[in-house]
């Protein structure tokens, strides 16, 4: 039996029998029992849903290389000043759209998500305010390219923006949070919207030098506001209807 | 590629009629009993599988969730376990069939909140899968995410949007309650609803948030 090698020029070593008409392209089966894509099975004429469980690919942190660049110029304002920017703004351009985006890894058999550790105490998802003139999606591409990249490239293939999480809502200038716009608030102030970013098999991530890239551990994120935040800390929950494929590093195994 | 956000209709609540059936009594009088219970089920058929349905209504212009209330104090999402012949394949991790899943949510749907005639049960219209919650041991915490390092998990439990239509006919065992709670104020009021029992009120904070729908009151 000629062995079985993957889009990536990997091959599995627990490739089933007959299973090779169903792996996707570029992926490879994995060990501990990631779900396959299930087509919706013949229609009764029933709605049910799309069909298709909700499978994401992620890889080892290990495949993936890191560099630095130039700092950011982080702004240092008071509180007060901060607030007094925000109010001038929203007068100006009316409301505040942020973008942020969940990137995962896999690490210890566990999905990890990168985060972007900011003086020592504060935790942000790459991402940012959007221009007033850009989409969501080109806003976070620019952005990811700004924090993870070598530069603000405008090659849309360098990051592939999957679906809009969820979106959290700022009615005030305060920093009270919600997930959900309450039907009271007619003016909401800030919106943030975050996004899955899938990743390639590997690619390299240049990070501004006074800024830390870190792979932090789901279990660990998972209602931690005080560490992270409630942004940060709802991830887990966005993403609980995901079954993560973690697709092991490469390896050339012949099959039997 | 970003998909659109799912539209869900919401109807108000005067467009539907609740009647009462026979009463449906709980397996398990304590959560010992059911944790017990829930062992026991594990050494013969190994991780348990249950599936739960988010129905939404329409009062005072806000969407509203429907619950049902045990006694005075316990509520839940209608849904229940399914039956090991009703996942086909492996019981380990998310791999249980998608429509088997599907079949078995209308099942538990209609046993809870259906008239006991096949010909008055709701078309139940399943939509996507909001959410699903891991159970590493027989203990009441879950996690919306398999817990590393458990190669063995004890429950897997999946929470899908049901699409209710404008009307239907709901028939509600006489020993529970039906509660339509509004679903944004849960979020404000986690202390007072912790009261509600187990998960509950941390599982429906994570529907808020999942919930990334439009809903289009009518």
């Amino acid at each position: 039996m000629k062995p079985i090698i993957s889009h990536y020029g990997r091959t599995c070593p627990h490739q089933r029998r007959g299973d090779s008409d169903k792996m996707r392209e570029g992926g490879v089966v994995v060990v501990n029992g990631g779900a396959e894509d299930h087509q919706q099975s013949g229609g009764r004429g029933d709605n049910n849903g799309d069909g298709v469980a909700y499978v994401l690919d992620i890889y080892p942190l290990s495949s993936y290389y890191f560099g630095t660049k130039e700092a950011l110029v982080l702004k240092t304002e008071s509180v007060a000043d901060m607030l007094h920017r925000l109010k001038a703004n929203y007068e100006a351009r009316g409301l505040r759209t942020c973008v942020g985006a969940v990137i995962l890894v896999e690490l210890f058999k566990h999905p990890h998500l990168l985060l972007l550790q900011v003086r020592n105490s504060i935790f942000k998802l790459p991402g940012g305010r959007l221009r007033p003139d850009e989409s969501d999606i080109e806003g976070l591409r620019r952005k990811l390219s700004r924090k993870l990249s070598i530069d603000e490239s405008t090659d849309d293939a360098e990051w592939e923006v999957g679906e809009c999480l969820g979106m959290w809502w700022r009615p005030d200038f305060e920093t009270l949070l919600y997930p959900y716009l309450p039907a009271s608030v007619k003016k909401p102030k800030e919106c943030t919207k975050l996004f899955l970013v899938k990743l390639p098999v590997s690619r390299k991530f240049i990070v501004p030098k006074n800024l830390k890239l870190l792979a932090v551990p789901l279990c660990q994120i998972h209602e931690n506001h005080k560490t992270y935040g409630p942004i940060i800390a709802g991830i887990p929950q966005l993403l609980s209807k995901f079954s993560f494929n973690m697709i092991e590093a490469e390896s050339y195994v012949l099959c039997d | 590629m970003v998909n659109t956000s799912p539209v869900l209709n919401t109807y108000p609540l005067s467009g539907y009629t609740f009647g009462t059936k026979e009463p449906k009594m709980e397996k398990d009088t304590s959560v010992a009993d059911r944790l017990a219970r829930m062992k026991l089920n594990y050494m013969k058929e190994g991780m348990r599988t249950s599936v739960e349905g988010i129905l939404l209504v329409q009062e005072h212009n806000h969407p509203h969730i429907l619950l049902l209330q045990i006694g005075n104090t316990f509520c839940k999402l209608p849904g229940g376990r399914l039956k090991p012949g009703e996942n086909v394949g492996h019981l380990t991790y998310a791999n249980f069939s998608y429509s088997a899943e599907i079949q078995g949510l209308k099942r538990k749907l209609s046993s809870k909140l259906a008239a006991n005639s096949p010909a008055l049960h709701p078309d139940w219209q399943i939509g996507e899968c909001v959410a699903m919650w891991w159970r590493p041991n027989f203990e009441t915490i879950m996690y919306p995410y398999c817990p590393p390092h458990i190669t063995k998990p004890k429950e897997c439990k999946k929470l899908f949007i049901v699409h209710l239509s404008e009307r239907e006919y709901f028939a509600v065992p006489k020993n529970l309650k039906l509660l339509a709670v509004p679903l944004f104020e849960l979020y404000d009021n986690v202390q007072t609803m912790s009261e509600l029992g187990e998960q509950l009120i941390f599982k429906l904070e994570l529907e808020i948030e999942r919930v990334y729908v439009t809903l289009d009151l009518l």
